[in-house]
């Protein structure tokens, strides 16, 4: 099986978060960089299919150079190899909406033909969820999100998917197909100085967004970013006062319907 | 002299009383040799010598054959002569740590080096070349003082039998191996010797032309011939290599080497054997003193420290040092290399010089930096290191919000330490507590200090782990910000951090001098204000602090300074780990009997109503095992102790 693994690279999650002078993104300095939670998970889930029925798995990502260090992570775990789209700067890939970025996606994998695309669920700087899905629609092949759990079948795959308030779907489909993969249902292997020396050796092709870019017809962004703010934090506390049952049924039910927690 | 004489004498016969007698008592020694005698002597010879170079060349050769040792320097010498002297000539480990059965064997060891002349010259007068007259001088005082060394060994030897066969103590014997319950060959050994003292003292009663005389020296020569053959086929074989083994130590207690190229991943396959790996597996004499003090091992796990040595003997025996085959298989298994806490009470006990920790470090790093070692905790560990940094696996932001909080200074370059928190101390509570106490008392004695503005772990679970990825990482990482700050001097809370920076990163640079705060608080006790009241305290040693520092005075003078001082029943260097070390802290469950557990009741049993630590890591393990009992003691770090007495004013209150 032929799988491909998108993995963005994005700020540490608990970085230290500064607005930059445009007021448009995040000041970089200072900041230290990793694998989108989501990404190691599908990477993961690559590896793992992999080991159970042979193949190959191909890290994409795109980014300025920085990213080559998580795709050298991914190579370190297992991966065969990479392809990396490589912006000059750290601006270059930001005049691209989703829309954008999937379609360098997309033209950088077209001819791989892989019979899987995975990809996390969505990103830990934007958030968006929009990736995975869109780059499926421009290589017209089917595709589920929220994926916990893959079984390679004979006519193509089986899959958990993860609902909301605790439901669950199971799917079937035929391959090729692409997925975007749910957290937290698998462990994450460690990266280890014997993936990273065999690493060196594999192969990471770099193709540069501007080279991508003249292939396909330009496309004006149809989402612009305009402005960041970092998050107005608000601690509230509230008292659940009556007798000791009258407060454990205000909690439940604060729990169930302003929560959603259980 | 003459009364060393009439003493060696009276040892002899018990009931001599002028030295006119003496004179009889000389060594007897056959008068003339037949030219038969003496071809029968030469074939003996060879074949003796033939057969004990059948196996010792083998073992010589698969020692030669492993791979060089990397890092391995032989200056400065000065230790190893020192280490010499004391560990061989003197003993001293053998006598300290087992005083009866230790005497015995010194004795054995002793009478041995007395016996070289005795014995050359024994077979030289078969060839009619003797050289020590035994009427002579020289020759009379040495046989009597031989004969004194012959004596004791006699004994000595005796008593050694009936421990090792009638007492049975269980850490002699090998349980994974039936029928090795006892080793026959001791037995056989035990026998010879006292035959071959035996025979020398038959000598001083017969004369010189007699036939008791010759038969005497035939039987000695026989004995000795069919001694020197067994000694390698056997765990004997310490008599030749232990003395090697203990000059050609790493240098300095578990020291963990560096890596050497592309391809050294630890001990993987045979092709990883070092030399010294390799002759340290076969100088053990299996006497079981690192099992006896293994903390894994007595709190029934599977890991036994001398079955991991004896393991690699037994691989080398079937494989070799050339051979692909995993070291983890057959001989060892990886469940026992993970069940080590490093705290080398193994390796401070071996009397025959093995550096079991670097060796089962080694079998880790094998295990891990291959990927081949898979464990829900561990991959969660070092992923939280790869991710956070840090190994609890927190968000760097609480480790400044703890630094905003308590107001400490920022390491800028003009203090003069560096307090170094490390994980336990920039998010544990706990660990933040013993922080806490120690900047009272370091602002108390106006030091100036700063905290690193960005901390990650020093890398020391990931490096006992065998993780060499996440360790250099973190060691390179922390070394640039510290050159980049002109850390010169850090300062720490956590015996782990303080080894680890000291002498672990030295493999990727020069760390900067790092001492720990039991250290500075007893160069300052004086002053410090003290309250000392009847409060009895037990102070734990940590086994980094204790083991690997050798800090042993400096914590209990705090605590002498604030109460009264007791002693667990194992303290000092025979200290019983917490099980929190080798990253063990981090994996979960334990199976049988947890280390921590036993190591409280231990603790509590001396009756102290506080206890004493100086390791954050300890103190969390302590913290659980205590949290069962009931009318527990109550648990303080050094730090907190020394603290208690400040003035209010000076004092900070808690995070």
């Amino acid at each position: 099986m032929k799988i491909i693994v998108a993995i963005k690279q994005v700020p540490e999650r608990d970085a230290r978060i500064r607005i930059d002078s445009t007021g448009k993104w995040i000041d970089l300095n200072d900041v230290e960089f990793a694998m989108n939670e989501s990404d190691a998970y599908a990477l993961e889930e690559a590896l793992q299919l992999k080991e159970a029925h042979g193949g190959e798995v191909i890290v994409l990502s795109a980014g300025p150079e920085r990213v080559g260090k998580t795709i050298r992570e991914a190579l370190a775990k297992g991966a065969d190899r990479a392809i990396h789209i490589q912006s000059s700067d750290e601006t270059e890939l930001a005049a691209y909406d989703a829309l954008g970025v999937a379609r360098l996606l997309a033209a950088a994998v077209k001819d791989e033909n892989a019979d899987l695309i995975l990809t996390g669920l969505q990103s830990d700087d934007l958030g968006l969820g929009q990736t995975g899905v869109i780059l499926a629609e421009l290589l017209s092949l089917p595709h589920a999100t929220l994926i916990l759990k893959i079984e390679k079948t004979d006519t193509g795959l089986k899959l958990l998917r993860e609902l909301e308030d605790g439901w669950f779907q199971h799917l079937e489909l035929p391959l090729p197909a692409v997925l975007t993969i749910q957290s937290g249902n698998t462990k994450l292997r460690y990266a280890t100085l014997m993936g990273i020396k065999k690493a060196k050796t594999k192969e990471v092709s770099v193709v540069s967004v501007a080279d991508l870019a003249a292939k396909s017809e330009h496309l004006k962004p149809v989402v612009v970013l305009e402005a960041v703010k970092l998050p107005h934090k608000q601690r509230t506390t509230q008292i659940l006062g009556g007798t000791p049952a009258e407060a454990a049924a205000a909690l439940v039910e604060k729990l169930q319907f302003e929560v959603r927690a259980i | 002299m003459p009364l060393l004489i009439a003493l060696a004498s009276s040892n002899l016969t018990g009931n001599l009383r002028s030295h006119a007698l003496l004179a009889q008592f000389l060594l007897a020694e056959p008068v003339h040799f037949s030219w038969i005698e003496k071809l029968l002597l030469v074939v003996l010879i060879v074949v003796s010598a033939a057969l004990f170079w059948k196996r010792f060349g083998v073992v010589v050769n698969k020692i030669l054959k492993s791979r060089k040792d990397p890092g391995f320097h032989l200056f400065p010498i000065g230790k190893r002569i020192w280490d010499f002297f004391r560990e061989v000539l003197c003993q001293a480990k053998v006598i300290r740590e087992r005083p009866l059965p230790g005497l015995a064997h010194a004795f054995v060891f002793w009478s041995f080096l007395a016996f070289a002349l005795v014995t050359l010259n024994h077979i030289a007068t078969g060839f009619g070349v003797g050289f020590l007259d035994p009427a002579g001088f020289f020759g009379r005082i040495y046989f009597y003082v031989a004969a004194v060394f012959a004596l004791l060994c006699a004994v000595s030897i005796a008593g050694l039998f009936v421990r090792r066969f009638f007492v049975r103590p269980i850490w002699l014997a090998r349980p994974a191996l039936p029928g090795r319950e006892v080793s026959w060959e001791s037995g056989v050994i035990a026998g010879l010797i006292f035959a071959l003292m035996a025979t020398y003292l038959a000598s001083f009663f017969v004369t010189d032309a007699s036939l008791a005389a010759r038969l005497l020296w035939w039987s000695h020569t026989l004995v000795l011939l069919s001694f020197l053959p067994l000694v390698p086929h056997t765990k004997h074989l310490h008599l030749i290599l232990s003395p090697v083994t203990i000059f050609l130590s790493r240098g300095s207690f578990s020291q963990i080497p560096p890596l050497e190229g592309d391809e050294d991943f630890g001990l993987v396959t045979g092709k990883d054997l070092t030399q010294l790996v390799s002759l340290q597996a076969y100088s053990c004499v299996e006497c079981g003193r690192c099992t006896e003090h293994c903390p894994a091992n007595n709190t029934g796990k599977v890991l036994n420290p001398k079955e991991i040595i004896l393991g690699i003997r037994g691989y080398l025996n079937e494989y070799g040092p050339t051979a692909e085959e995993l070291l983890l298989g057959k001989y060892n298994s990886q469940e026992a290399a993970f069940q080590c806490t490093t705290c080398g009470a193994c390796e401070f006990q071996c009397p025959v010089g093995i550096e079991h920790v670097p060796i089962i470090v080694g079998l880790r790093r094998g295990a891990t930096n291959t990927g081949a070692w898979e464990d829900d905790y561990g991959g969660k560990l070092f992923n939280a290191m790869e991710r956070n940094s840090n190994a609890l696996g927190m968000s760097q932001m609480e480790r400044d919000k703890f630094v905003q909080k308590q107001e400490l200074p920022i390491f800028d370059g003009t203090q003069e330490y560096c307090l170094w928190l490390g994980c336990m101390g920039g998010y544990d509570p706990k660990g933040r507590e013993i922080i806490s106490s120690f900047v009272e008392v370091m602002r108390y004695l106006r030091t100036s200090y700063g905290v690193m503005r960005k901390e990650k772990c020093t890398g020391d679970p990931a490096r006992r782990l065998g993780n060499d990825l996440i360790f250099q990482q973190m060691a390179e990482s922390n070394l640039e910000a510290m050159q980049q700050q002109k850390v010169k001097k850090i300062i720490s809370i956590c015996p782990h951090c303080v080894r680890t920076i000291q002498e672990d990163w030295k493999e990727f640079g020069a760390p900067p001098e790092i001492e720990h705060h039991s250290e500075f608080l007893a160069r300052h006790q004086a002053r410090l204000p003290h309250n000392k009241t009847d409060e009895k305290i037990v102070y734990h040693d940590p086994c980094y602090l204790g083991r690997y520092r050798n800090v042993y005075d400096e914590p209990r003078a705090v605590i002498s300074a604030a109460g009264e001082l007791v002693e667990a029943e194992r303290s000092r260097e025979r200290s019983f780990c917490c099980g929190a070390g080798g990253g063990l802290a981090f994996l979960g469950e334990e199976s049988g009997e947890r280390v921590s557990s036993v190591r409280v009741q231990e603790l509590v049993a001396t009756g102290a109503t506080t206890i004493g630590a100086a390791c954050p890591f300890c103190n969390t393990m302590f913290r659980d095992a205590l949290a069962n009992g009931e009318n527990s003691p109550r648990l303080l770090d050094i730090a907190q102790i020394a603290a208690m007495h400040l003035p209010q004013t000076a004092a900070k209150s808690p995070a």
